[in-house]
């Protein structure tokens, strides 16, 4: 059996009150999502409500037009869904390709992705804006999957390269002296032999693509296509916002996420701890 | 089954490393060639070229009749066991045998059948279904041999095979790794820096150093006629002594000269060595295996005769492993210092600090009366007498074979 001894004892009860801290803002979600309306402008936002109720949520779910959360929820989803999914395709072949390569070319190639990480995309946003619109993507759900996938491969591009360099080089000269083309060594040893890897891009890429408010109201403004995001600007007021509403749709938003992490948090942890045992 | 032939291939790095110099090789239909040399000598290298892993600089390349220098390892149709295996860790050991005959488009029930078959033969019925991650050092071995043998290649290229195994598994998967290439009748490239290895399961052998290939023959022409000082050597365990000597002709026959001894060759002696026999004077370098040492009661009484001082008895039933001390320079060259160096620095600079006299190893057996701390009296039959060039190194070797006068 554990025991504890006082050091032990200590970092327990620090790391227990280190995680109702950050639990805290969670604390402020839940009790203002539940308040009713009267409540909202009578009460302190760290009161919790005197009569709870889940009118919050049946009245955000139920909305139709632009402020539809369950449309914008579809949207969210499968934008983020297809923007993961063109990132690992392109970003591990590019970073495989430019991890092995032994020309010139390929460091140059990777420098160049380095910069694009660290550039701000904002600063490129006007041409984007223009050329989108000339390609025909602005407002489409496709638009935005070609837009995520194009600004986050600098991103899955270093993730993939990295984890491509540690690879032993063993298993692809195995794969190729049994017999094996290009194709089949990446997709049946290389690909699967990254899967930390994938995880890693996969969770970075979705959060950023989940939440991304920015251009998604400027690439989507105005169609029928809004993401939960911009579809939850539709409450914040010039005047009043409706924060009892907006806190209801952050707690829906949420669940996807937590569901996803849940599911994906032992491929999570060893992402980021690294390498392939 | 096809030959692998090397065709004077010289192998240079990018960064200007010749690693292999115009290598000339067969290595015949069947046949179970060892390539071995200290670690550096270029092995791995010119495996690598032979399974297309590595770009040849010059030379041809053939595997059977086929000039396969530019032809891709998956195409060659050879098989390679890695030294660190290169298990797949997502598969499973049954679908890590499987791969190969997958790449070969062959049929699910055909696939099925010779997995089963494979792993049979080497006993891996009972683990088909586990990762590598899940096995001990030889089974992984085994999976890896398995993967090998499935698709019946060509040809097999093994790259120090068994150097991660402990030496009681080295022993056995030695016996097991030859008794299958028997078996399949695989032409079969071996490398390892093990002489042991080497001697053991060789049908024929080649010595590579600093790229160079000394010498290509069975392991008894290894070890029976060395073409030089570096193989003399390398082969053999405890090594080959070797000691500056002089040879002079004295009346009708010869003598060597041997520190401050004097040792009287019988007449016909040096018949095979006209170099020897007829020059007055010659520095030798004069090489005696360890077992060329006899204790001088009862040996023949033609044989010459040597004094040393015994410096250390090891009894290692059913023998006796004697350290000797003469008053003979040894001769120490480039190549012996880089076999010592190979085996730790330490070495090397004892090598170097010996100064005067030389320790010589003797193999006698268990029942020899030889006494520490005493002086003794050894024979040394003449037809074991080995002699090189100082100079060169080479070996001035006897007119006729020494293995036909040997078995003779
Ligand atoms: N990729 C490389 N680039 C430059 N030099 C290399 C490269 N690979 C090997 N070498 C050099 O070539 C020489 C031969 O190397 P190789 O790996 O063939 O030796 P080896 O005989 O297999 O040695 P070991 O017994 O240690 O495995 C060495 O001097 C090594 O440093
Ligand atoms: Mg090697």
């Amino acid at each position: 059996m554990f025991r504890y001894t006082k050091a032990t004892a200590l970092r327990e009860v620090l790391v227990w009150a280190f995680a109702l801290l950050t639990l805290l803002p969670f604390y402020f979600l839940v009790i203002n999502a539940l308040k009713p309306d009267e409540e909202l402008l009578t009460t302190g936002s760290s009161t919790p409500p005197s009569r709870p109720t889940v009118e919050n949520f049946t009245e955000v779910l139920t909305a139709t037009g632009d402020s539809n959360i369950l449309l914008g929820l579809l949207h969210s989803a499968v934008i983020t869904v297809g923007s993961i999914a063109g990132l690992v395709a392109f970003g591990s072949l590019a970073a495989y390709v430019l991890a092995r390569t032994t020309a010139r070319w390929g460091s140059v190639a990777f420098y160049l992705f380095l910069v694009a990480i660290v550039l701000p995309t904002q600063l490129g946003l006007i041409p984007l804006y223009i050329g989108a619109r000339q390609l025909g993507l602005v407002g489409s759900l496709w638009g935005m999957i070609v837009l995520y996938v194009g600004t986050l491969m600098p991103l899955a591009v270093f993730l993939y390269a990295g984890f491509f360099r540690n690879l032993p080089r063993d298993y692809e000269e195995a794969a190729a002296l049994d017999g094996a083309g290009p194709a089949r060594v990446f997709f049946r040893v290389v690909l699967p032999l990254m899967a930390p890897a994938t995880g890693t891009v996969a969770i970075l890429a979705g959060l950023i693509v989940w939440n991304d408010f920015f251009s998604a109201l400027i690439f989507l403004g105005g169609s029928d296509n809004q993401t939960l995001p911009v579809s939850m600007y539709y409450y914040v007021g010039s005047l009043v916002s409706a924060w009892n509403k907006i806190f209801a749709i952050v707690l829906i938003s949420m669940v996807p996420i937590l569901a996803f992490y849940l599911f994906a948090q032992k491929r999570f942890i060893q992402g980021f701890a690294g390498g392939i045992k | 089954m096809a030959s692998i032939t090397f065709d004077r291939i010289t192998k240079r790095y990018p960064d200007g490393t010749q690693a292999v110099s115009e290598l000339d090789l067969a290595i015949r239909d069947g046949e179970f060639l060892v390539l071995v040399g200290p670690s550096g000598c270029g092995k791995t290298t010119a495996l690598r070229m032979a399974a297309g892993l590595e770009e040849i600089s010059e030379g041809r390349l053939l595997i059977g009749d086929r000039v396969v220098n530019e032809v891709h390892p998956s195409q060659r149709d050879i098989a390679m066991v890695f030294q660190s295996y290169a298990l797949y860790p997502h598969m499973s050991v049954r679908e890590n045998i499987a791969f190969p005959l997958q790449c070969a488009g062959l049929a699910k029930a055909e696939v099925r059948e010779r997995v089963d078959r494979a792993a049979d033969a080497l006993g891996l019925t009972e683990l088909l279904e586990r990762r590598p991650k899940a096995l001990s050092g030889g089974q992984r071995q085994r999976v890896a041999m398995g993967r090998a043998i499935v698709r019946q290649p060509q040809a097999f290229l093994m790259d120090e095979p068994l150097s991660n195994l402990d030496a009681k598994l080295r022993g056995q998967m030695r016996a097991e790794i030859r008794n299958l290439q028997r078996e399949y009748r695989t032409t079969t490239l071996y490398v390892t820096h093990d002489q042991v290895e080497a001697m053991t399961m060789g049908d024929r052998i080649a010595v590579l150093r600093k790229g160079v290939l000394q010498q290509l023959g069975t392991p008894e022409e290894l070890y029976e006629s060395p073409a030089n000082l570096f193989v003399a050597e390398f082969i053999g365990s405890p090594p080959m002594n070797v000691l500056s000597a002089t040879v002079t002709r004295a009346g009708s026959g010869s003598e060597l000269l041997l520190g401050s001894q004097r040792l009287v060759l019988p007449a016909g002696a040096l018949d095979a060595y006209p170099e020897l026999a007829g020059a007055d004077a010659t520095p030798v370098a004069l090489g005696l295996r360890p077992e060329a040492l006899r204790d001088a009661a009862g040996a023949d009484p033609s044989w010459p005769r040597l004094l040393a001082d015994v410096e250390l008895v090891e009894n290692l039933p059913p023998e006796k492993l004697v350290h000797l001390r003469l008053d003979a320079e040894p001769v120490v060259t480039e190549a012996t210092l880089e076999l010592a160096a190979d085996v730790d620095q330490a070495a090397a600079e004892d090598l170097r600090a010996l100064g005067r006299g030389s320790v010589l190893h003797a193999r006698l057996p268990g029942t020899t009366p030889v006494r520490e701390g005493t002086r003794a009296q050894f024979a040394v039959p003449p037809s074991a007498l080995h002699f090189f060039d100082l100079s060169t190194g080479q070996a001035i070797a006897p007119q006729s074979p020494r293995l036909a006068a040997a078995t003779a």
